[in-house]
This record gives C-alpha cells, sequence and structure tokens, in this order.
C-alpha cells in the first residue's frame, strides 16, 4: 500500500466515523433541540406576553416579573420554598452523612441496615405523603406516640393537628422530605466513602488522634465532592417541592398559603388562572434560582470521573 | 469496639430502621383493617377483612388494574426510549470523533439544567397545538414525548462507554468491523451494568411521578397509580383502608424492582439522581 492511498482510506474511514456518529445522534439531539432548547426558548417569549386561555394577547415586556415580585402570595411561595431548602438540605445530608458512616463500618447486618434505611427513598412521593398524612392525623400514630410519652395532645397549641395549622404544616413536610431522602444522601455519602483511602485515617489514629479529631479533620474535608453533590441535588430538588405540598394542603397549599411552593404557585397560575405568560414568567424565575445552583456546583462535573467508579 | 459502644451503635441502628420500616407495616396493617379500628394502635388487626382490596379492585373508577396498567405501559415505554437513546447519544459521544462533537455535548449538559417546571407552560401549550391533551388514546403520546429522552441518562452512558479498554475496539477493527458493528456487537453487550442501570432507575423515576400525570392526562382511564392516589385521597378523605391498599399496592412492584435490581445498580447513582 503506498502512502497516498492509506492516507485517502484514513480520510475516508474518519469521514465515514463521522457520518455514523451524525446517524446516532441525530435523533437525540433533535430531541434535546425541540424538547429542552427550543422549550427553552418558548419559555421565555410566552413569559413577555398577555397570553390567556384564548392565546397571546400582547407583548407587555417584562411586567410578568413586576406583577410577582407584587403578589404577596408569590412572596409567600419564595418564602416557602427557601425556607424549606435551607432547612431540609442540612437535615437531610446531616443523617445521610452519619448513617453513611454508620453502614460503613464494619458490623454484622450492614447490607440489611442499608435496605432499610434506603427503604423510603423508593417509594413514590404520592404513596409516601398519603400515608404520612394519615400517620399524622389528630388520631393517628404520631399523636399516639407522644401520648404514649404524656405529652397530652389534644390540648397543645396545634391540638396534634400538624398538617393542618398554619404554624407546623411546612415544618412536618420537612420532616417527611428529611426521613425520605436521607436514604439516597446516604448512598451518595457511601459511594464517596468506598473511594476514600483509609490510610489516612488509620495514619493519624497511629499518631494518637481522637475519633473526632480523624472526623473533622480527615474525614470530612476527604468527602468534600459528596458534600458538593448532596448539597447541590438537595437545594434543586427542594426549590422544586410539589408532590408533598399539593397532597397534603391541595392546589391552595392550605392551611394558609403555608404550604404554597414556588411550583405549586406556578401550577395555579397555569391550571387555575389559566394566565400562562405569567405562568411562565415565574417558571423562568425558577430556571433563574436553580441554575445559579448548578453553576456553583460546577466544581462537581469537573470530578466526574469519580461519579463513573465501578 | 468496647461492649457499651457496641450496644449505642446497634440501638441506633436499629431505632432508625423501625423509623423507616414501621410506617409502611402501619400502611399494610391499615389496608387489612375494618374502618371502625383505623384509629386503633393494635398493628394486628383484631378482624381483619380484605374489603379494602376488592374496593380497589372492583368498585373505585379506574380500578387498581387499570391505573397499574398504565403506570406499567408508560414506565416501560419510557425505559424504551431512554435506553435507545441514550445507548446511541452515549456511545457517540464518548467513542466517536467528529466535528463539533464537544459543542453539541455541551448542549446536552446545559440540558441537564432546564427544569421540568420551566418547561410546564411551553410544553402544554405546544401538546395543545399538537392536538395530544385529549381524552382519547393519544393522550398517551404527550407523556411519551415529554419523557422521550433524558440528558442525565445519556451522560450516564457516555461515562459507562468512556471506561472501556480500547484493546476491545481494536481487535474488532482488525477484524474489518465498522463503527456501526463496533456498536451492536462489542460496545452494547459489554454495557449491560450501566444499561441495567439506566432502565432500572428511569423505571421507577417513570413510575413514581406525579408532576407530568397530574398535568397531561385527561381522562381516568389514563390514570397512573400515584395520579390515582392523589385523586382518591380526595374522594375517600375519611376512609383510610381504600387509600392504604392503594399505597400498599403501589409500592410492592417498586419494592421487588429495587430488591431484584439492587445488585445490578452500578455505583452512577450520583449523575442521574438530578432526574426527577
Amino acid at each position: 500500500m503506498t502512502s497516498t492511498s492509506h492516507r485517502t482510506s484514513r480520510l475516508g474511514r474518519k469521514r465515514s466515523e463521522s457520518l455514523v456518529a451524525y446517524g446516532f445522534i441525530s435523533i437525540p439531539m433533535a430531541l434535546f433541540l425541540f424538547l429542552s432548547v427550543g422549550i427553552f426558548i418558548y419559555a421565555v417569549y410566552i413569559s413577555t406576553f398577555d397570553w390567556g386561555i384564548m392565546g397571546p394577547t400582547k407583548n407587555i415586556g417584562l411586567d410578568n416579573y413586576r406583577k410577582a415580585f407584587s403578589d404577596p402570595i408569590f412572596l409567600k411561595a419564595i418564602r416557602n420554598s427557601v425556607k424549606y431548602a435551607l432547612l431540609v438540605v442540612p437535615i437531610q445530608s446531616a443523617i445521610g452523612l452519619y448513617l453513611a458512616l454508620l453502614v460503613n463500618s464494619k458490623i454484622k447486618g450492614s447490607k440489611f441496615f442499608r435496605s432499610a434505611f434506603y427503604f423510603p427513598s423508593i417509594a413514590s412521593s404520592a404513596a409516601i405523603t398519603t400515608l404520612f398524612i394519615f400517620l399524622m392525623a389528630p388520631d393517628g400514630v404520631f399523636n399516639g406516640v407522644l401520648r404514649f410519652f404524656g405529652v397530652d395532645t389534644p390540648n397543645l397549641f396545634n391540638q396534634g393537628a400538624w398538617l393542618s395549622d398554619s404554624r407546623t404544616a411546612l415544618y412536618s413536610i420537612i420532616g417527611l422530605n428529611a426521613w425520605t431522602t436521607s436514604g439516597t444522601m446516604m448512598l451518595f455519602y457511601l459511594a464517596n466513602l468506598q473511594t476514600v483511602d483509609s490510610q489516612f485515617a488509620e495514619a493519624a489514629v497511629m499518631d494518637g488522634a481522637t475519633r473526632r479529631q480523624v472526623f473533622w479533620h480527615i474525614t470530612m474535608p476527604l468527602l468534600k465532592p459528596a458534600h458538593l453533590f448532596v448539597v447541590a441535588t438537595g437545594m434543586i430538588g427542594a426549590l422544586q417541592l410539589y408532590d408533598q405540598a399539593i397532597l397534603a394542603g391541595g392546589a391552595d397549599g392550605s392551611p394558609d398559603y403555608s404550604l404554597m411552593t414556588v411550583v405549586l404557585y406556578i401550577y395555579n397560575a397555569c391550571f387555575r388562572k389559566f394566565e400562562f405568560g405569567y405562568a411562565s414568567a415565574i417558571g423562568v424565575i425558577l430556571f433563574v434560582i436553580i441554575f445559579s445552583l448548578t453553576v456553583l456546583q460546577k466544581s462537581f462535573f469537573g470530578s466526574a470521573a469519580w461519579k463513573g467508579d465501578n | 469496639m468496647s461492649k457499651v459502644r457496641k450496644y449505642s451503635f446497634y440501638s441506633v441502628l436499629i431505632f432508625y430502621s423501625i423509623l423507616t420500616i414501621v410506617p409502611f407495616l402501619w400502611s399494610l396493617s391499615t389496608s387489612f383493617k375494618p374502618s371502625d379500628e383505623v384509629y386503633q394502635s393494635n398493628l394486628i388487626p383484631d378482624q381483619p377483612t380484605m374489603k379494602a382490596y376488592a374496593t380497589v379492585f372492583g368498585k373505585i373508577q379506574p380500578n387498581f388494574q387499570t391505573l397499574f396498567a398504565n403506570s406499567l405501559f408508560i414506565a416501560c415505554g419510557v425505559v424504551i426510549l431512554h435506553l435507545i437513546f441514550a445507548a446511541l447519544a452515549g456511545y457517540a459521544f464518548a467513542r466517536l470523533r467528529f466535528p463539533g462533537r464537544d459543542v453539541l455535548f455541551f448542549v446536552v449538559l446545559g440540558c441537564m439544567m432546564i427544569p421540568d417546571q420551566l418547561r410546564l407552560v411551553p410544553m402544554y401549550q405546544l401538546l395543545v397545538k399538537m392536538g395530544l391533551i385529549n381524552t382519547g388514546p393519544s393522550n398517551y403520546l404527550a407523556i411519551f414525548l415529554i419523557k422521550a429522552i433524558s440528558a442525565a441518562d445519556v451522560f450516564l452512558m457516555r461515562q459507562y462507554f468512556l471506561t472501556m479498554p480500547k484493546e476491545m475496539e481494536d481487535a474488532a477493527k482488525i477484524d474489518g468491523a465498522g463503527p456501526f458493528q463496533l456498536f451492536t456487537r462489542v460496545m452494547l453487550p459489554n454495557a449491560a451494568p450501566v444499561l441495567a442501570t439506566v432502565a432500572i432507575l428511569t423505571f421507577q423515576g417513570t413510575w413514581n411521578d406525579l408532576f407530568w400525570p397530574s398535568i397531561v392526562l385527561q381522562s381516568p382511564s389514563h390514570w397512573t397509580l400515584p395520579f390515582g392516589i392523589l385523586q382518591f385521597k380526595g374522594q375517600f378523605s375519611t376512609d383510610w383502608p381504600p387509600i392504604m391498599a392503594l399505597v400498599v399496592l403501589s409500592t410492592v412492584p417498586i419494592l421487588a424492582l429495587y430488591t431484584f435490581g439492587q445488585r445490578y445498580i452500578i455505583n452512577v447513582q450520583l449523575a442521574s439522581s438530578a432526574k426527577g
């Protein structure tokens, strides 16, 4: 084979490889461009219109955005979502980390405990929330346990009606989701723990470090990738709270809008008031918040090799 | 470990297991209770009855069988779509060289950042225009279109194909295999772990999803299990046993899948957890 024909055959192979590649990605990329990129642009476009059930009437620029920030219920929804996220994320991360450390030690039955702790994470939010509403009812099991420990639940400040009192509804949902999500967080921490070399901790123990010192100065810094991941995905998930809110509080986020979240607010604007332009603007606001958080998570993408580990 | 430490260690483990398992036992127990026993604190019903199951299998409209069939149909369809598209794109991005690859992959990563709630209004408008928001069978197409592809799964698949040894490919290339044969004969058969992972996680996510079905599915005969639970919870507000029967029946398949599939799930959940 002469060198020229060799080169052309290599060029030919390169071209055919490109053609095959385009063949492979054509449908997936078309779907992405249509279902995500196109839809995103369309969302921004809709958000600049007064767009009701009869379709768009006129372009109103940023008025939908202005309107959002002057609506007390929207501000309440933002406050609820942010309060929820700021409380649930540290709680579920801390429980997840604690559970991961527990089941990662050499103990009998660690496999059983791992499955048991992950258990609430696999059921649907609809099933779990419905069960939770039942357990938290004034006559339910939770109050029964409290009474067993001598708490006079009917005479509590909320009469033991945890989900139908505006002072305790959101905190109850925080408790619910800390319980269901910490199993998932545990798995993320476990994945990271298994890549951590135990020789650092062992060396520190040899040098006379206490358990507490090993934890704070060795284990915690080594788990940085998991911390970043758990907090970022936790925040993104928390800001999208919808299922639990509509199941427990209905579309109004009852009682007294205490379970009104940003996503539930979008749902209402869209399907009860048919203000599509306005609903789309709220969606864009939510995206901006989530996008900012994802940019913070970027450092995680930098260490992507870690999450592909077997 | 000292004895005291060991005991406190195990008591924490057991306490938390009780916290995660007992609520589910409670739903199981309540589903077998007659209505007047619902709020009693006995875990084993005094007079167990199958009435709640008779109700969800027979009396409610749509009945459990319909909800189950819809959930299964939608979840399986989405699994197949995700497997095909994620394998195709994941392979191309990981193992083939072509102009524009990095830019296109960056677009895929960007798609991971678009939350479903932002897609809600434009997607709904589009589906109305396409005539897919209706009470006929084409209503299912709306769900399949919304969920046709997942950027997280493409990413996951690419990561897996990247880790495959080059030698495997070289051997097949010497035998004269082109990129397409490489994909079907070498890559896919060796990608079973990641395909299983994508399938299980997608099935679970779709089976459990409440958001899109509650928005898109118009006819009660199309409802999925989570959507059915939401609807019946309103209807049966005080009659808990049938609702708990639905909770139990909707959780058992996903529990079985997880128990059976757990060992196939490779440690890549991190990448896919962002999905709903």
